[in-house]
């Protein structure tokens, strides 16, 4: 039984850690796709390093990937 | 938390990235330098071809020489502006627009002194900047009118203006245009002001930055007047209410003083006085105190714009930049045409 409710525990925390993270994504993609949009638009040769800055916050839903990974598979 | 990311806050993020790409398109000091060089017809290219192709291409037809780059330079900036306004939404658009109400007031101010002096209507239009809530349409149906009464009534109906009959009974018996336009600058700040909620951090900070603003423009009246002789409670009739630092008793303290000197005392507390401490010595070169005062202005803008990137600042400080080079601009075409020598015109030119 206590196993049982540690599994689900483990669940949930695993969960959490990807919901959570993505939606810090979310938000952090939110202003920086808005303003590469914006400079792209004035600048097209800007893609390359706008598309860089895009990816960086994707890093954040990664580490929660990575933990939730840990906490299924480790724990 | 989500307070920020309504639709009525506006898109900051957009508007700024978009603006910061336009500031870095804007002219270097060394492109005045080369501008010096130039004859008329070779700066009208070199600015075709360096942003201001739109506009040269489409006045080409009309105009030539000066008159080209004059008419070119301002269609241009009023084009940014109006084009910024345009892709900004929410509160962000509001502030925006009423910013941009100092144009409408320096578009009546053309007007009505090209109709006060009977200046021609093609050298009113070159000094027309439509980037305010006012159309070029609107401000040709009021360069068309007779009298400077006739202008101030179409302007007061179109911006829902009142101004008070003493101001406009001072005019009819002297024909000056100064309580006028005065008022206008006292009310495109009051109305500026209080359009501003100041319920978030951006819009605080654009309060803040404009009472800076005012207290830089009341030094500027201040020390101008006290050049000319005029101090006392006849200059506090200019002084703009609701500056940061300046308020009405500093104001009365700088003005009371017979001389820049004796005025250094009540300035000496304000927070940019070390920048203007050497300007103020020199009190002979007026022309270098008002330069100072705008470079003043401009590092303001630049600090606010650095504190919050994601506010309103950071596009006001590209819209001075953008002022500056244009002003550069015909201030380098001006002198060149009037035969100005290079070094002259070299040191009319706002570098930043």
């Amino acid at each position: 039984m206590a196993a049982e409710i540690g599994t689900g525990m483990v669940a949930i925390a695993a969960g959490l850690a990807i919901g959570l993270t993505g939606l810090a994504s979310g938000l952090a993609e939110r202003d920086v796709g808005a303003a590469a949009v914006g400079a792209i638009t004035e600048d097209a040769t800007l893609f390359g390093k706008t598309m860089v800055l895009m990816v960086l916050p994707e890093t954040i839903v990664i580490f929660g990937l990575v933990v939730a990974i840990l906490m299924i598979f480790v724990m | 938390m989500f307070g920020r990311f309504g639709k009525k806050k506006g898109n900051y993020a957009y508007t700024v990235a978009r603006v910061k790409a336009k500031k870095s398109h804007l002219f270097k000091d060394d492109a005045y330098s080369k501008m010096l060089l130039m004859s008329l017809p070779e700066i009208s290219r070199f600015i075709s071809e360096s942003g201001y192709s739109e506009e040269i291409t489409e006045l080409t037809g009309k105009f030539e020489g000066i008159d080209l780059i004059e008419h070119a330079t301002y269609r241009n900036m009023a084009g940014y502006f109006k084009g910024i306004l345009d892709v900004s939404t929410g509160e962000l658009h509001d502030m925006l627009a009423a910013v941009l109400q100092r144009w409408d007031v320096w578009n009546l101010k053309v007007i009505l002194r090209g109709k006060s002096f009977g200046i021609d209507p093609d050298s009113v239009r070159e000094d027309l900047v439509p980037a305010g809530e006012l159309a070029l349409q609107e401000l040709e149906k009021m360069i068309a009118l007779e009298t400077v009464g006739e202008v101030i009534d179409a302007y007061c109906k179109l911006t829902e203006t009142v101004i008070p009959p003493e101001i406009m009974d001072a005019y009819k018996t002297d024909g000056v245009l100064t309580d006028i336009e005065d008022f206008l600058d006292k009310e495109y700040y009051r109305r500026l002001l209080e359009s501003i909620d100041p319920s978030s951090k951006p819009t605080r900070l654009l309060q803040d930055y404009i009472r800076n603003e005012i207290d830089v423009v009341n030094l500027e009246t201040l020390l101008k007047l006290k050049v000319e002789g005029v101090v006392g409670e006849q200059a506090m009739r200019f002084v703009i209410p609701n500056g940061k630092e300046i308020d009405r008793k500093t104001a009365e303290r700088i003005a009371a003083a017979a001389t820049v000197e004796e005025a250094m005392g009540a300035m000496s507390k304000l927070s940019f006085y070390g920048d203007i401490k050497d300007a103020l010595a020199d009190t002979g070169s007026l022309t270098e105190l008002v330069s100072v005062l705008k470079k003043v202005h401009i590092s303001q803008a630049r600090t606010f714009s650095h504190l919050h990137p994601l506010s309103i600042i950071p596009i006001i400080d590209f819209m001075i930049h953008k002022e500056i080079e244009v002003n550069n601009i015909r201030t380098v075409a001006r002198g060149l045409a009037s035969g100005l020598d290079r070094d002259v015109i070299k040191d009319l030119l706002v570098v930043v």
